[in-house]
This record gives C-alpha cells, sequence and structure tokens, in this order.
C-alpha cells in the first residue's frame, strides 16, 4: 500500500518531466522494443503463412544458429569485420579530433556573423543524401571527364581509373565521410563551448593566460565529458557501417571490394536477390550483440580511470 | 552531469544499442480480413486489391472507375489498383507480403519479385483447381508452353501474360553509322566477327563510344544457366544433363579474352565495369553498337523510341528458357480472401478485348482512339495513362497501333513456333538446402562478375582468382545440389 503510495505520488511530482519524456518513451517502445521481439526470426527459416506476419513467425521452422553461418563461412568474413572496425575508428578518432578542432575555432572567431556562415556551410553537407553525394565524387574521379583527371593531365600526370585502384579508396572514404560528418558533429561541442562560464576566460586572461592556454587549459578539459559520451555512443554504433558511404560512393565497383565491403554492404548483396528475412535478423542481431557488448566494455574502462564521464 | 540526466542516457543507449534492423518488420501484424470481401455469395461486390508493375499513373483513378462500372455485373467485383515503379517494386512487395499486407493479386516474374522463390516461400496461392474452375478462358487462349513452362514443382501458382515465349539475342547497330561508313553487318555471326566495324568507328568517330555496354554485360555463350548470371549451367546441346562451372570452360575463356582485347583498344567505356545505364548515349545517338534481347518486329520498337533508324542482326537463336517464360505473370495471393474472383477476373483479363485494351490504353475518346476494327491511336491525354503492355496479361488482344502490319500476332506465333526448348524448360533450383551458400556465393558474383564479362581486368590472372574465391564460398556445394536435383528431375520427366 505503502509502495504504492509512493510511486504514486512520486509520478505526481513528476508529472512534468514524464510527461515531457513521453513522445520518446513512446517512440522507442514501438520502434525499438517492440521490434526486439522480432528477433526471433534471426533462428527461424521464415515462410509466409496466408494468416498474416505473426502466424508466419509462429509457423516457420526453427533451425538453430543456421542463418549466420553465410556471414562466417568465408574468408570475406575477417575482410568485412576488418573494413567495418577499422573505417569507423578512424571516423571516430579523426572526425573527433577535426570536429572539436572546428568548434574550438568557430568559437574564437570574433565577427559573429561570419561564424555563423561559415558553420552553415560546414553543415550543409550532412543533409545531402548519400545518392547525391556519391555523383559529386564521381564528377570528380570519373576517368573521363572527372575534375581530377582532368588537372592531373594538365599538369601532364596521367590519368587514373580512380574506380578500379584499391589503394586510393581508404582516402578517398575517409575524407568524404570527414566532409559530410565534421559540420555536423562541430555543433554539438560548439554548443559545449558557448555554455562555458565566460568568467573562467576572463579569470585567465587576467593572469595572462594566451589564446592557447587558454584553450588548453579550460575548454579541452571543460569538454571533456561530452567527448567522452559521444565518443562511448559512437562506439556502440562501431559495428554498423554507413550503408550509404560504402555503397553509393565507390559505385559498387567490384574490383573495390577487399577495400569496401562492408558488414552492411555483404549483407545486402548476399540477400538482395534472395530476399531471406531470416539471414538478414541474424545480421541485424549479430551486430546488435557486438555493439552492445562494446559500450559496455568502453564504458566499464571510462568509468575505472574517471567515473564522472562515464555513461552509467 | 547531473545523476539523472545520466540514467536517461543510460537508458537511451542501450536502447539504441539493442534496437535491431528489423528491415522488413517494421509493419507489425495486420489484419487480413478485407472489408468489403466476403466471399463469391454476397450481394455486395468483392473488392480485388492488385498490385502490379510500373509507374504510378496520373489518370488511374479515372481509368478503374470506368473498368469496375464495366466488370461489376460480368463478375460482380471492382478493382483497387496500385502500381509500384520499376526500380521499387520487388524490394516493396517482398515487404508487403512478408508483413502479410492485404492483396489478390499481384505482378511476379523472373526478373522482378521473383516467383519461383516467392512460391516456394508460400506467397501465392496454388492455382490448379482455380485455373480448372475459373479459368477456362486461360487455358484455351494462351500457348500451353506458358502454363506448362511455369509450373513450380509441378503446379501453377501464376497466370502467365500470353507474349513472345523464346528470347533471342541480338547485336543492335547504329544504322546511320552503318551507311555512313558502308560497313558490312550481314557478315556478322560471332563476337570476334565485330572488330574490324568497331576499329572502323574508334578510328573515325572519337566521340562515339563504338560498343555501348553496362556493367550486366554476359557474353552470348551455348549455356542453360541454373541462376542467371551465376557461374553454373548446362550446355545448350546437353545430353547428359551435366552440370558445369562455367569459369572452367573454354567458350568463356575465349569471349573474355576477346571483350578484354575490346576493352584495351578503347571500343568499351573504360567506366563500364561501373556503368548501371547508357540511356544517355541512346538519347544522344553516340553509340555505334550494342547487344539486347529481341522479339518480333523489334527494330521498328527501337527507331521509334529513340527517333532515329536501328537496325539488328541475331546473336543467338530463339531459345525458351525458364526466365523467358515467366517474363511477366499475374499470381494471386496466398492471402487473398476471394481467389476465385480474382481468378474470375484475370480470365476476363485474357480473354475479354474490352477489358484488356481499357487496362492498357484507357478510355476511349480520352485517351486513345479507334481507327479501324481492332486498331487505335494514342490521344495527346495517353500520357497520363501510358501502361506497360507486357505485364498485364495476354497482349494478343491488344488494338493494334496504326504502323503496326495487319498479321502482328500471326508473326508472333510464328516467332513463338520458332523457339527451341532450353535443356532446363521446366526445371526451377530449389535452393532452401544451400542458402547460405548462395549468399556467399552472390557476394563473390558482386566482386568479380562485371570486372571480368567487362574485360576491365585481365583475365589471365582473374578468372582464376575468381574460380578460387567462388570455390572457398561454397560453389562447389551448389553445384552437387542442382546436379542431384537435375538428376531427380530429368528422371521423372524421361529426359
Amino acid at each position: 500500500m505503502r509502495m504504492a503510495r509512493e510511486f504514486f505520488g512520486n509520478i505526481n511530482k513528476n508529472k512534468v518531466m514524464l510527461f515531457m519524456v513521453l513522445p520518446g518513451t513512446l517512440w522507442f517502445l514501438f520502434f525499438s522494443y517492440l521490434p526486439m521481439l522480432g528477433t526471433v526470426i534471426a533462428f527461424k527459416e521464415y515462410r509466409f503463412s496466408r494468416d498474416g506476419f505473426w502466424a508466419s513467425i509462429v509457423n516457420s521452422k526453427w533451425v538453430g544458429l543456421d542463418n549466420f553461418k553465410f556471414l562466417f563461412t568465408t574468408n570475406d568474413a575477417y575482410i568485412i569485420t576488418r573494413n567495418t572496425l577499422l573505417y569507423n575508428a578512424a571516423f571516430i578518432i579523426v572526425g573527433l579530433v577535426l570536429s572539436v578542432l572546428m568548434a574550438v575555432v568557430l568559437s574564437e572567431i570574433v565577427n559573429k556573423k561570419l561564424a555563423k556562415f561559415y558553420q552553415t556551410g560546414m553543415f550543409l553537407p550532412y543533409f545531402l543524401s548519400w545518392v547525391v553525394v556519391g555523383y559529386f565524387a564521381f564528377s570528380f574521379l570519373s576517368s573521363e571527364r572527372g575534375m581530377l583527371n582532368q588537372i592531373m593531365g594538365f599538369f601532364g600526370a596521367e590519368s587514373v581509373q580512380w574506380y578500379s585502384e584499391k589503394k586510393y579508396w581508404p582516402l578517398i572514404l575517409i575524407l568524404v565521410y570527414l566532409w559530410k560528418a565534421v559540420g555536423y558533429n562541430s555543433v554539438v561541442y560548439l554548443a559545449a563551448i558557448m555554455g562555458i562560464d565566460k568568467s573562467l576566460y576572463e579569470a585567465a586572461m587576467i593572469d595572462g593566460a594566451s589564446k592557447l592556454q587558454q584553450i588548453r587549459s579550460i575548454t579541452l578539459p571543460l569538454l571533456r565529458p561530452i567527448l567522452t559520451i559521444m565518443t562511448l555512443l559512437a562506439v556502440g554504433k562501431i559495428f554498423y557501417a554507413d550503408f550509404g558511404l560504402f555503397y553509393q560512393v565507390p559505385r559498387n565497383s567490384g574490383t573495390l571490394y577487399s577495400v569496401t565491403n562492408v558488414i552492411d554492404t555483404y549483407v545486402y548483396q548476399g540477400l538482395k536477390s534472395t530476399g531471406e528475412i531470416g539471414m538478414s535478423t541474424a545480421a541485424g542481431l549479430y551486430q546488435s550483440l557486438v555493439g552492445f557488448t562494446l559500450v559496455m566494455f568502453s564504458n566499464y574502462i571510462v568509468r575505472k580511470y574517471d567515473k564522472d564521464s562515464a555513461l552509467f | 552531469m547531473s545523476k539523472n540526466k545520466k540514467r536517461l542516457s543510460l537508458v537511451l543507449t542501450s536502447m539504441m544499442a539493442l534496437s535491431l534492423a528489423l528491415t522488413a518488420c517494421g509493419g507489425g501484424s495486420t489484419n487480413n480480413e478485407n472489408a468489403s470481401g466476403n466471399g463469391g455469395k454476397s450481394e455486395k461486390p468483392v473488392e480485388l486489391i492488385w498490385y502490379t508493375i510500373g509507374p504510378p499513373q496520373k489518370d488511374m483513378n479515372m481509368v478503374v472507375d470506368e473498368v469496375n462500372k464495366y466488370i461489376q455485373p460480368k463478375i460482380n467485383a471492382t478493382l483497387k489498383m496500385n502500381m509500384i515503379d520499376f526500380g521499387d517494386y520487388t524490394q516493396k512487395m517482398q515487404v508487403k507480403v512478408a508483413s502479410g499486407e492485404p492483396m489478390d493479386i499481384m505482378f511476379t516474374s523472373s526478373w522482378a519479385f521473383d516467383y519461383v522463390q516467392n512460391a516456394r516461400k508460400g506467397a501465392f496461392m496454388e492455382l490448379d483447381d482455380l485455373l480448372e474452375k475459373y479459368g477456362k478462358g486461360i487455358k484455351d487462349t494462351i500457348d500451353p508452353a506458358f502454363l506448362e513452362g511455369s509450373k513450380v514443382d509441378g503446379h501453377n501458382y501464376a497466370v502467365p501474360a500470353n507474349k513472345e515465349l523464346p528470347a533471342q539475342e541480338v547485336w543492335r547497330f547504329n544504322k546511320d553509322l552503318v551507311d555512313k561508313y558502308k560497313l558490312n553487318i550481314d557478315k556478322v555471326d560471332s563476337l570476334e566477327s565485330l572488330e574490324p566495324l568497331l576499329k572502323t568507328i574508334k578510328e573515325n568517330e572519337p566521340n562515339i563510344t563504338p560498343y555501348a555496354m553496362i556493367k550486366d554485360y554476359m557474353p552470348v555463350l551455348p549455356f542453360d544457366y541454373i541462376i542467371e548470371k551465376m557461374p553454373m549451367a548446362v550446355y545448350m546441346d546437353t545430353k547428359d544433363y551435366k552440370v558445369v562451372n562455367i569459369l572452367e570452360t573454354p567458350e568463356l575463356k575465349k569471349s573474355l579474352e576477346t571483350v578484354r582485347k575490346y576493352y584495351k583498344a578503347g571500343y568499351i567505356s573504360p567506366e563500364v565495369a561501373t556503368t548501371t545505364s547508357v540511356d544517355d548515349l541512346y538519347k544522344s545517338s553516340n553509340w555505334f553498337m550494342d547487344r539486347a534481347t529481341s522479339q518480333p518486329m523489334a527494330d521498328n520498337l527501337w527507331s521509334a523510341s529513340y527517333g532515329y533508324p536501328v537496325v539488328s542482326k541475331p546473336a543467338s537463336k530463339p531459345y525458351i528458357y525458364n526466365w523467358s517464360v515467366m517474363g511477366s505473370m499475374q499470381a494471386i495471393s496466398a492471402n487473398s480472401p476471394n481467389p476465385e474472383k480474382a481468378m474470375e477476373f484475370l480470365n476476363l483479363l485474357n480473354t475479354d478485348p474490352v477489358l484488356r485494351n481499357m487496362i492498357d490504353s484507357g478510355i476511349e475518346g480520352v485517351h486513345y482512339e479507334k481507327v479501324g476494327e481492332n486498331r487505335m491511336k494514342n490521344l495527346p491525354e495517353s500520357k497520363n495513362y501510358d501502361m506497360p503492355t507486357f505485364s498485364l496479361g495476354n497482349i494478343m488482344l491488344n488494338y493494334l497501333n496504326e504502323e503496326d502490319p495487319d498479321d502482328k500476332w500471326e508473326i508472333f506465333k510464328k516467332f513463338n513456333a520458332s523457339g527451341v526448348n532450353a535443356p532446363l524448360l521446366g526445371f526451377n533450383f530449389d535452393t532452401s538446402k544451400v542458402s547460405s551458400e548462395i549468399a556467399a556465393v552472390q557476394n563473390v558474383k558482386e566482386e568479380f562478375w562485371a570486372p571480368l564479362m567487362t574485360g576491365t581486368v585481365d583475365p589471365d590472372e582473374y578468372l582464376a582468382k575468381a574460380n578460387q574465391k567462388f570455390k572457398a564460398a561454397g560453389l562447389d556445394k551448389i553445384i552437387a545440389e542442382a546436379q542431384s536435383q537435375i538428376d531427380a528431375w530429368k528422371a521423372a520427366n524421361n529426359k
């Protein structure tokens, strides 16, 4: 009785707050928790039943771990895992450094109008679809009419078949990713910098600290919690590759596969024609499990060294 | 950061980490019951939901209203038509069917929303009895080879469209260029014999792409494939039905060497391995030749659509393949509440010229006008109702266009009779035992197929590499499975 009263009392006390999180809660309930039940499809050979979706799930045959096999049957398993992890690691590290750098630079620009202009300019690519970005890249890299080859031809260098030369692609992919993502990510850090108490800087200036010293001793330490959180969140998605980036930008060129094939494109190639829902669910479940483990693990490490920066 | 905020972010993160990529299951459960459907007994007309392929049309509702006025007195049913564009059809239908969305009739084929696979997965209703009871007209009008060739494990799951039965590969030429350089295309009979022609064009016309090719290109080889664009096949003239790995055949090697030579000579675009469409070349007429699948009087069709003359030369005999028989079909959904009505409608669609032409060309006097007994002319409004003719059932009921010869459908029938059965006609590979291997092999195929077939890479080096990787992905296991199924099928059919 008392517990119930306390519970409802709590609800009553926090009703405004609870009301505010309600839409988000519902969203997660419907789009993240409810579909989780579908995980069982990963262990079934999905066949249609005339009584609809639920009946199809119930009536499909259990097949144990068979659906996971295709991910590991060839040595491609190693290549796609390596590509996914290394590219994402590069995106996280280089992206973090560049975004923070941009945020600091933007916050230090005195002319605020100009700062807003730069910010918007950097922000824009984020809103382009990967298909469009793929064509941007193509207009640079096309071997017949691409800008890059024409510029190189102007300086007497030999033209390069960009879409069949593997060695350039790790760099190209990272550059394209940064171009698209850095502007957006820097906004988060910029907001955090704006939230830093100005009196700290004033005090530092009175003590005679230079700009660089201010950045090193005030801005960066105060950014650390948000840096850690953003990085931890990114680590949780380290097993999800950006499908658009790896599929559209290299124009699905077969000769580049050993450096552009990632888990998401591999699953797509393997299943687009067979439409085996069981296998694609298995791949999604595998990615989620690895991501979950990685978040737990990295959070554990962070907590060990700096309890306040950890997520939980 | 306060404790509360931290808790919230904990909840959010764990949710994100766990949220699954369940691509196909967003819809949740759907209620199958069709509000107006109540068997054939009710007085109320039944509403049939039809999904078919092609870009959605502006005047669709107007035409469907007319169609309903026409069919309701005949079969006491009305139609609700939905169109999904070519590029989206397969994926959207896979999701709709997997989530059990209500529908009665749907387009299926060998190249979009795969017929055999989905029939085996249980997406379609078995039609044997329905055809017998409500589809007499279909059985009487369409070429029996269609119904026979589209059986899956001995049963019909869809009604094929009566159209051209065999598939014939041709080389097409831009006639203006052929005339300009007085090239002799009569001597063309193989890929190798094209060389002098390509050479002339390359030397004299620097802005023309001599051979317009896309990444899906495949040489004409004497094989009948078990799965399209997978390296396992039987020879066209096979007696023992032995499945071969085409990567190990001399025919493929020779073709690849020729293509490689053409690629290096600049007859093919250097970007061919990533090119998915050469429509820009066709529009600007900056191409000399390519290869295409033909049908009777195709040269006229192509010339009319490009706006300049195109001529063609056969590159293969007309063969009747599984995929050509299953080129265009309408199936009845396994969850249809009114399969009998759906079959009555399909029967009408394939036998009644009024209905067939209304669905195809729209309303007389609005979208087209008649200029003869079974001849018509499109009116300007037809741009608002421009349907893909081949996808909508028996094309031989269609009114002729102004420029068509009187005996157009006779020519089609003759062409159908001239077709030679490919050895695997009627055999459908059941992939369920080797599905992980197929998924892995698909990836190897995506990696090597286009670069090899288009000559982008050196076959001497890459053919062996590809073969090795195909084998590592389990190609041999798939071949063995296919062989045992073919042997069983052969024994059962006295081949």
